[in-house]
């Protein structure tokens, strides 16, 4: 059980460290130009991966509806933004505000897709991450504490 | 390595905020593709079709304006490795959703680390990015969203 809390924790760490590369990336070149090195370095490393232990084509893939084939590109858009923005506004805003965003989306799908949810847990989770990400941004007006 | 002074203009909050929403049609995507086929297929072919998309969205760029010159000096090769630690990503995150912690167990660990790496990068400018001393105002706001975050992982999305 420890091994599994290990991994998941640095599933997260390997996110954050993902940006953080990717963003000094994008100084030298753009955010796009990080982003296409991000998906093509990915794309060989899983490539060795997959030659490596199989299962790069599974049997059921061709019955996946076409749609489901948007990840990548929406992925180019998502590491593109991420690494612009870590830029400029730092590790811990950038995380912090992508997690907003993600989690308030996540919150609105459900509900779209009337998956059964908790509303008292969704709308306080919602107010506490509006309330953070309000805490984050008054930050100039506050008269720049450092 | 100095301390910067922080940028906020709203453009990158929104765009931080918005991107984070397409994250979340990014992981039901790529779920569905993991579910017709698994979760190696699902990031291979995302990063596939990622690489198309971006040389796309790369000519579409370049041919509008002419690209930028006066960069800063060229990466080092360290920071061309960001897809390795995300195409990582996907082997441990669908492993450890598939051990007792379940997905719910997965994304709250999973937030995290990311959090807690967060704070590292930028109080010690990890990997050559600004470095930025996160203050109280950083600590509070982190605290409000990561425990809002944790509420609706852990209690509030798909009813448990």
């Amino acid at each position: 059980m420890t091994v599994f809390i290990l991994l998941a924790c640095l599933g997260g760490v390997l996110v954050g460290l993902s940006r953080q590369l990717n963003g000094r990336l994008s100084i030298s070149t753009t955010p796009l130009i990080a982003s296409f090195w991000n998906h093509a370095i990915g794309f060989a490393a899983l490539t060795c991966l997959g030659l490596f232990v199989g299962g790069l084509l599974p049997a059921g893939a061709a019955e996946a509806p076409w749609y489901a084939y948007l990840g990548g590109p929406i992925g180019v858009i998502f590491v593109a933004v991420g690494s612009w923005v870590i830029a400029r506004i730092g590790a811990v805003n950038s995380a912090l505000l992508i997690i907003g965003g993600q989690m308030v989306t996540g919150v609105v799908l459900d509900y779209a897709r009337d998956v059964p949810a908790s509303f008292w847990a969704n709308a306080t989770g919602i107010v506490l991450i509006v309330g953070g990400m309000m805490v984050s941004r008054g930050r100039r007006k506050a008269g720049g504490s450092q | 390595m100095t301390t910067e002074a922080r940028n906020s203009h709203p453009i990158y909050f929104i765009g931080a905020f918005a991107t984070g929403g397409l994250l979340t049609f990014m992981v039901h995507l790529n779920g569905e593709l993991a579910r017709y086929g698994n979760p190696l297929f699902s990031s291979w072919t995302a990063h596939g079709t990622g690489i198309i998309a971006a040389i796309i969205l790369l000519l579409v760029v370049h041919r509008q304006r002419t690209p930028m010159v006066e960069k800063a000096p060229n990466a080092p090769l360290w920071a061309y490795l960001g897809g390795i630690s995300g195409a990582a990503t996907v082997i441990l995150t669908s492993t450890a959703v598939n051990s007792p912690l379940g997905l719910s167990g997965t994304l709250a660990l999973g937030l995290a680390g990311q959090v807690a790496f967060s704070v590292a990068a930028d109080s010690w400018g990890l990997f050559g990015l600004p470095k930025r001393r996160p203050d109280r105002r950083d600590i509070v706001a982190l605290g409000l969203v990561v425990t809002g975050a944790a509420l609706i992982i852990l209690f509030g999305r798909g009813a448990a």
